[in-house]
């Protein structure tokens, strides 16, 4: 009990930390799954791309670990350039790997997605490195961690976490407060009727690929900061959880996606700081089966018609 | 690697031809007479998350490919080698060995380097026909050359030495508590039972955790090697983790050197890791189950030679097993070079017997396998990171 209660505040400021970065892929997810109603497989690997494209910025601006630029601005100039990168690929993906397909059989698009997934991956493998690529964060980072009594995380850790949670607000709020919000909710409930109210649902779903994309981006751009490395098949693993922590969430409910990734997160943390890492992965899972054994469409999801 | 490949391909092209013109020329088939065609395969994680052990690893195969053909190759025909990267994965590398296996002219496999991919087909090597040999250069596993198989041999030590020998190296150097780390894979899960096996008994606490292959947040474990006051970590791996892993204990306040001490095992003496830990990796150990060329003296020329073949700073970047690679080739080439020569063809069956009864020369000294097919007196040997090298301290008992 002493263990726990000594160890318990770390380990939830870890999950937390994971947790955020599970939510901000998961969103992606569910935004397209919400407009679509399709798994977009490639979501992790674009995230995936926005780490190696805060990779290069590094790689380009600081040389043998003296940066050319301040610290701030080049955290800042990684984030704009991954973000718009990956948006732009997204948005090239949907262009033309889903859009040829909207009205193809369900699998097609599952389909293509797995391809455009392994498509990625073998491009980043086979042109930029097939070995883990570090960032040389000590260039430009404060490297001290800070402390809350007895916990601790680095700086790194901090911004995972604000970073995350403004953006998810961002988005909750463009979704939910904008007309383009409504536009995007018009097409999630019923896509014939909203461009029978005069909505342009190509650009919805253009707009809705940026977003999802650019958001993965900077999920990648954080993790490539925090852990300061990058790799060509690190958007797997991460996908296939965030995916979990969407559909633990209930699918097409972005608050759902946010607190699904934060209860993975925490999940994971507790269950391998507490019981086993050896089982850390079985209990992500463990919790995707539960969950959809009680509430077969999530936490937070109904069964059709509000979703966005 | 595209660039590599198509001048490899291109190279095999050639050879084929000419193997095929000497055939031609040849004519009938006498008891001394120069084989039709020879080919060997390098298998393993070429490309891939363990291109950093794989990659330097098919270079000394290819070297030693080359140097063997230089020679005049199989009583004049030279060697052809086939390149198989598995990824790591045995699904890969059981397509990639039908070809092998179909073809008779494919004599033998250097490699396959990881033990989940041995032990994962090497039943379909056994049961072809004939059975296709192998040496691999870095499977480490017990089953490697337990399981009977007479395809099997290997050039480096096995876990069930590694393990006590990590044991030992760590209570020498005095640690008190000791957190016992895997990557869930065949070698690594396997090797860390032996090590923790050889702590539980000499009574040194331990704790056990596991990593992932390609995790990089291990602020879970991080916290529970702090909260159990560990003063050593042992983490059995091939290597990607490492980097990240250490990185993370640095920023959590674990100097490696300071308040803690560190052992890696075969992948982590890779001098890459202290670069992509930004020095947080400065002042590790790391074990490794073959002997590193640089500080072998008969191996002085293969590196001077590697120097030459890839460029002046190629061998920091060669991986752990380059030189265990170009002895595994040496091997199997002379085992090759030994077997009779039938109406212009070589049997594999033939291959086989060779290697279990004959005596290798190889870089490293002769070279002769048990009836299982594991090397005698392989030994174990200690690497320290310091500065960005990582420098052999010395051999611990194999």
């Amino acid at each position: 009990m002493e263990y726990f209660l000594q160890n318990f505040p770390q380990q939830l400021v870890n999950g937390l930390e994971t947790g955020s970065l599970y939510a901000l892929i998961a969103l992606g997810y569910t935004l397209i799954y919400g407009i679509l109603e399709m798994l977009n497989f490639a979501h992790g690997d674009v995230f995936m791309v926005g780490g190696f494209l805060a990779a290069g910025v590094t790689a380009v601006l600081v040389h043998g670990g003296v940066s050319f630029v301040p610290g701030v601005f080049l955290v800042l100039l990684m984030m704009a350039f991954a973000m718009g990168g990956t948006g732009l690929l997204g948005v090239g993906i949907e262009r033309v790997a889903y859009r040829p397909l909207r009205n193809a059989n369900r699998l097609a698009p599952l389909i293509t997605a797995i391809g455009v997934s392994l498509f990625l991956e073998s491009l980043v493998q086979v042109f930029v490195s097939p070995a883990p690529v570090g960032l040389p964060t000590n260039a430009f980072i404060p490297q001290a961690a800070l402390r809350f009594g007895n916990v601790e995380t680095p700086l790194t850790g901090v911004l995972l976490f604000v970073v995350s949670v403004a953006l998810m607000v961002g988005l909750d709020l463009f979704v939910f407060r904008t007309r383009f919000g409504s536009a995007m909710r018009a097409t999630a409930q019923d896509r014939e009727a909203a461009t029978f109210m005069g909505i342009d649902v190509d650009r919805v779903i253009m707009v809705t690929f940026f977003a999802a994309s650019a958001l993965a981006g900077m999920g990648g751009v954080l993790y490539g900061l925090r852990f300061a490395t990058v790799n060509f098949f690190m958007g797997y693993l991460l996908g296939i959880k965030a995916f979990t922590a969407a559909v633990i969430g209930g699918i097409g409910n972005l608050r759902g996606a946010m607190l699904g990734g934060l209860l993975l997160g925490v999940l994971e943390s507790l269950a391998g700081g507490f019981i086993s890492t050896e089982f850390q992965d079985a209990f992500a899972f463990l919790a995707l089966i539960v969950v959809l054994l009680i509430r077969p469409q999530g936490l937070f999801g109904q069964p059709l018609g509000d979703r966005a | 690697m595209g660039k590599s490949s198509y001048l490899v391909f291109a190279a095999i092209a050639s050879l084929g031809l000419a193997a095929c013109g000497g055939g031609g020329s040849g004519g009938g088939g006498n008891a001394t007479a120069k084989p039709d065609k020879v080919q060997i395969a390098a298998e393993g994680p070429f490309t891939g998350d363990q291109a950093s052990i794989g990659a330097g690893a098919l270079k000394a195969i290819q070297l030693a490919v080359k140097d063997f053909n230089n020679k005049g190759g199989v009583h004049g025909t030279p060697v052809s080698l086939l390149i198989w990267d598995d990824q790591h994965t045995a699904q890969t590398a059981q397509t990639l060995q039908a070809q092998g296996i179909s073809d008779p002219t494919v004599l033998g496999i250097v490699g396959p380097m990881n033990s989940g991919v041995v032990l994962g087909s090497v039943q379909g090597l056994q049961a072809a026909s004939p059975p296709l040999p192998f040496v691999t250069e870095s499977a480490s596993n017990v089953k490697v050359t337990d399981s009977g198989n007479s395809v099997a041999h290997r050039v480096n030590a096995r876990d069930d030495a590694q393990g006590p020998a990590d044991g030992k190296f760590l209570i020498d150097q005095g640690a008190k508590k000791v957190e016992v780390m895997d990557a869930k894979s065949d070698y690594s899960t396997a090797l860390a039972d032996a090590t923790q096996k050889y702590l539980s008994d000499h009574n040194i606490p331990f704790q056990r955790d596991a990593a992932k292959a390609g995790q990089t947040d291990f602020s879970t474990i991080i916290q529970k090697i702090k909260s159990f006051g560990a003063d050593w970590v042992y983490f059995a791996d091939e290597g990607p983790e490492a980097a990240p892993f250490v990185t993370q204990m640095k920023q959590a306040g674990l100097t490696i050197g300071q308040n803690i001490n560190f052992l890696g095992t075969d992948g982590e003496e890779d001098p890459t890791i202290i670069s992509k830990s930004q020095g947080a990796y400065d002042g590790a150990y790391a074990t490794n189950i073959t002997a590193d060329p640089a500080g072998v003296a008969s191996a002085a020329a293969y590196v001077t030679a590697y120097k030459n073949e890839y460029g002046a700073d190629s061998v920091s970047q060669a991986g752990p097993f380059y030189g265990s690679a170009y002895e595994a080739a040496q091997v199997l080439l002379q085992a090759i070079n030994n077997a009779p020569v039938k109406n212009g063809k070589i049997s594999r069956n033939d291959v086989i017997s060779h290697l279990a009864s004959d005596t290798f020369n190889t870089i490293f000294g002769s070279v002769k396998f048990n009836a299982k097919g594991d090397v005698q007196g392989g030994g174990i040997y200690v690497y320290h990171a310091e500065g960005s090298n990582m420098v052999v301290k010395k051999q611990v008992s194999g």
